[in-house]
């Protein structure tokens, strides 16, 4: 087996930081990198999930939940984060929607440090990011996952997207 | 049908609803009253006002949720008829307004625009109801009815190409806040 630089959370660690948070909703176009965290959320009688085509519509239906009085994670992959670059800016950074993003490092190769990893969508989306002037935690380990509360908490502070990275798949 | 005359309609069966419009159809949408209170609008973000919409709906599910889309609009984000299919809010009407063209960037065609029948891919995504209107006056008498429907409901409502001589008004950055706690008063 090779080295890794990174370990994979286990769900039930990333699901209690959810249930702690008290979000009942999670908006998501699925992410291969977080299988098991989001069958554990699906699996919560006291958790709605609601999925959708594009991550474009999960940014805007993150905003109009949250104008209702409603709050959410918004989960997602690497590859579709590209995908929703417009909303993110569009809506939630132009418009100051809180938005609490966790974002699967999808295809990532453990074995070399994300800003090494030939995959763009993995080594991009941090510079993205940055450029976009969105605050984001790195969760490389099960250590890490206090990051969850964190971002949420600045999300709603600063009112703004605010995202963890996933470095390994989930457990 | 004339744009400004098919909002008017609109605008008298919203009630204490939310209302979401979207690019050239918000001048004239402020201009006949639809604005500010109980409303959002949607610019800079192409397609993202039925998704919002549907957040809203989900979050105030005793509440209409109007949506004035538009098709060169809806056709950014088409895959958002089947989120909204697959979650079915009772109360989400959606009124694409079908000119055909993409009226504030110069009046180009939209894609397949003598072809693309927006009630079709409404229903064919799942939405249980969906109507073409291309009359004032058969609008103007179906519209009771269908707002009395449980949604998803998507009305395709075909309008007059008019130049775009108004300007999409610039909205400040507090966008959200006086919508939030107008459903946060009356909660």
């Amino acid at each position: 087996m090779p080295d890794t630089l990174c370990e994979s959370v286990p769900a039930a660690l990333l699901h209690k930081e959810i249930t702690a948070l008290g979000l009942k909703h999670v908006l998501t176009v699925p992410d291969t990198a977080q299988k098991t965290f989001m069958a554990s959320l699906r699996d919560d009688p006291a958790i709605t999930t609601h999925t959708f085509s594009t991550e474009h519509e999960v940014i805007a239906c993150n905003a109009g939940m949250w104008i209702g009085g409603m709050d959410a994670l918004v989960l997602i992959q690497n590859t579709g984060f590209f995908a929703g670059v417009n909303a993110l800016r569009g809506i939630a950074i132009d418009r100051k929607i809180p938005t609490f993003l966790v974002i699967g490092q999808f295809a990532h190769d453990v074995t070399v440090p994300v800003e090494e990893d030939p995959n763009t969508a993995v080594r991009l989306i941090k510079p993205v990011l940055e450029a976009m002037e969105v605050p984001y935690f790195i969760v490389d380990r099960p250590s890490d996952v206090g990051a969850l509360p964190r971002a949420y908490a600045q999300s709603r502070a600063e009112r703004r997207p605010v995202v963890c990275l996933l470095t390994a798949p989930t457990a | 049908m004339k744009r400004m005359e098919v909002l008017k309609l609109l605008l008298d069966v919203k009630s204490d609803g939310v209302s979401i419009a979207t690019m050239q159809a918000i001048p004239d949408w402020y201009e006949i009253g639809g604005g500010p209170h109980m409303h959002l609008d949607n610019q800079g973000c192409m397609g993202g006002s039925s998704a919002t919409g549907l957040g809203i709906a989900i979050a105030q599910p005793d509440r209409r949720v109007i949506i004035i889309d538009g098709d060169g609009s809806l056709c950014m984000q088409l895959g958002s008829l089947v989120s909204i299919a697959s979650e079915a809010p009772k109360n989400f009407f959606h009124f694409v307004l079908v000119n055909g063209i993409y009226e504030t960037s110069g009046a180009q065609p939209i894609p397949a625009e003598d072809k693309v029948d927006f009630a079709a891919l409404a229903l064919g995504a799942g939405y249980p109801h969906a109507f073409t209107f291309d009359d004032y006056g058969a609008f103007a008498r179906e519209l009771p009815a269908i707002m009395a429907m449980e949604g998803p409901v998507l009305v395709a409502l075909k309008v007059d190409q008019e130049p775009a001589d108004k300007g999409v008004p610039a909205r400040p950055h507090d966008w959200a806040d006086a919508l939030r706690q107008s459903l946060s008063d009356v909660a």
